[in-house]
């Protein structure tokens, strides 16, 4: 399970690069098409908004990775000269904040869809409706949340890290 | 409690819970979340904030630029193109006194031209330099300081993600921005040449010899980086023209370097995949900052406190330059434990008004971009001090053999050489801002 969970938020982060790759090309696209409006071409129509959309969806793919992987900024400066129990506690203290606060955000995003849902809210040149948006990056958000449990239940010593990850990498810089 | 007491109380538990070693996005996004509670006396107005703000952070236009031009960069270290500036560079200054390390400081340089980042560009060149300085006969101390030292310049000179976040929090052109840092760049890149001749000079034993490139064969080498300048140059001219976005020029400078990539045979599914999960790495932590910034940001401004300190430093009537030192000195001391683009979004909301409200003989977008200069450098002079420089540490890494303690001290004369030029640039403004007055 656990392992899944990991799998699942390097892919999620790999979907999100794809997706990132895909909107240079488009924006490529676009501003060749732009370039060459005599020629019959234009930009892409809403290209900004896709950009937008896209890059949201893509960061929200991101996190779960980046959590993972120790990737966030931290100071460590502290940490390194504690002992070997309060670095565990600090962890522990650290995991427990960020899962609080990344249901909470996801909470509020679903709460965030519904309500874009209701009044119809839509983008203004493709008339894309944005709850479809807050939708793929709640797909995001879940990972996130199943991510940063797997993490919670590692550091609480209920479960163990899968097999080959680099945890001393993820550690220090 | 008012608000700005509330404020105040919440910096002590914000810099405990960063020291303490949670992520500092997530400090700032809980202690910006309870004060917000606190100054509004209920949850309601906050739950209502949140339902939009992480869609309407992470959608940002501004922002978006940031993942792609840290996949530009990615794709930028795939394409062969370090290689084929360090041995232009080479082939120019290798036989001179300390070329080798004056190449690698040079390859450095142009390798920011098209990498937004210190640690990139560091990791970058250092895998193609450092085993060329060892057999050129360089001193570890020396090889590893003059790359952690160059790796900056992937930051000072354009494109740059720190100073991206300094245009969208000061609402600053990011074209004049990118323009004004160009000549900082270059001065910071001929200072650590200067400071490895003087260098080699002291301690002659820590540089070897190499013999001189001749004519032809240097041209050959130096037609090889043409993708760079090409880049470079359709980059940082689109965005100033306004012939495009930033965010446009980033995706045709992460197309361009992919392209270049792929030409050199760089780019298949494994280096693709690496390049994917490092830029999402990378963004990841970025937007995580960001986000924390901004609700953190949302109840300072809800509690007044920049504005009154701001005020309150006026009505010290404190000598301007006397309080501009003073904050850049505060930004070299936290550039010793903490990471640059946290230091400018945790401490810019304060610093900004506050410098903007002085009077240094410019005009305020004037001020703005200056300041925005200077901060960006000495941010990055904490990337090489002891004892949390991350330069420091990416390029020891990889060095194996190197004691850090041989790196610390080689980086000294380098962290000088960037003292010197902030004070230089902090006295005349007009260097940093001549370009844009042209």
């Amino acid at each position: 399970m656990i392992a899944w969970v990991f799998r699942l938020s390097k892919w999620s982060a790999i979907a999100g690069g794809i997706l990132l790759v895909m909107l240079t090309l488009m924006i490529v696209a676009s501003v060749s098409g732009r370039a060459l409006l005599d020629l019959g071409l234009g930009p892409v129509p809403g290209d900004f908004e896709l950009v937008e959309i896209g890059t949201a969806i893509a960061v929200f793919f991101f996190l779960p990775w980046t959590y993972l992987r120790g990737g966030h900024a931290s100071v460590d400066i502290v940490y390194t000269h504690l002992p070997r129990w309060g670095q565990r506690a600090v962890a522990i203290f650290s995991d427990l904040l960020m899962l609080t606060l990344w249901l909470a955000l996801t909470w509020r995003l679903w709460e965030g869809m519904l309500e874009k849902r209701e009044y119809f809210e839509s983008t203004f040149i493709l008339q894309m409706p944005v709850w479809w948006a807050y939708a793929l990056c709640l797909v995001g958000a879940v990972i996130g949340c199943l991510a940063y449990i797997a993490k919670n239940l590692i550091m609480l010593g209920l479960a163990s890290y899968p097999a080959g990850w680099p945890v001393e990498e993820a550690k220090e810089h | 409690m008012s608000g700005i007491e509330l404020a105040a109380w919440s910096f002590p538990v914000l810099l405990a819970l960063i020291f303490i070693r949670v992520p500092i996005g997530l400090a700032m996004a809980l202690c910006g979340l309870v004060g917000a509670y606190f100054i509004y006396g209920n949850p309601l107005p906050i739950l209502n904030q949140l339902k939009q703000v992480t869609y309407s952070t992470f959608s940002n236009y501004s922002l978006s630029v940031i993942p792609l031009f840290l996949l530009m960069g990615q794709f930028a270290a795939l394409g062969g193109l370090s290689q084929a500036l360090f041995k232009a560079a080479e082939a120019w200054i290798g036989h001179r006194k300390g070329g080798v390390a004056m190449a690698a400081v040079g390859a450095c340089a142009g390798f920011g031209a098209i990498c937004g980042s210190s640690l990139a560009t560091a990791a970058t060149m250092g895998q193609v330099a450092l085993p060329e300085l060892k057999r050129a006969g360089y001193s570890g101390a020396l090889s590893t300081a003059c790359l952690a030292a160059g790796g900056t310049l992937g930051i000072l000179i354009p494109p740059s993600v720190v100073l991206v976040i300094y245009a969208i929090l000061t609402e600053q052109n990011i074209a004049k921005l990118f323009l004004a840092a160009f000549i900082p760049g270059i001065l910071a890149a001929i200072g650590y040449m200067i400071v490895i001749a003087i260098y080699v000079r002291v301690k002659p034993d820590s540089a070897g010899k190499m013999e001189p490139v001749p004519m032809k064969e240097r041209w050959k080498l130096t037609a090889r980086t043409w993708p760079v300048i090409v880049i470079f140059l359709a980059v940082v001219g689109g965005i100033y023209s306004g012939l495009f976005t930033p965010t446009e020029g980033a995706a045709v400078g992460a197309f361009g370097t992919g392209v270049a990539a792929w030409a050199a045979g760089g780019l298949n599914r494994r280096t693709l995949g690496d390049a994917i999960l490092g830029t999402a790495l990378a963004t990841g932590m970025i937007f995580m900052i960001v986000l924390g910034a901004g609700l953190y940001n949302t109840f300072l401004a809800l509690s007044q406190l920049p504005q009154e300190m701001a005020q309150w430093v006026l009505d010290l009537g404190m000598n301007p330059w006397l309080v501009l030192a003073t904050v850049l000195v505060i930004y070299l001391l936290l550039g010793c434990v903490m990471d640059s683009l946290s230091m400018i979004l945790l401490t810019i909301p304060i610093f900004f008004p506050m410098i903007m409200g002085l009077d240094f003989g410019l005009t305020p977008e004037e001020t703005a971009i200056w300041f925005g200069i200077l901060v960006l450098i000495v941010v990055e002079v904490g990337l090489i001090t002891p004892p949390v420089g991350m330069n420091l540490f990416v390029i020891n890494n990889m060095a194996k053999g190197i004691p850090i303690t041989h790196t610390y001290r080689g980086v000294t004369p380098f962290v000088v050489s960037d003292l010197v030029r902030t004070a230089i640039l902090a006295a005349f403004p007009a260097i940093t801002l001549f370009v844009l007055r042209l």
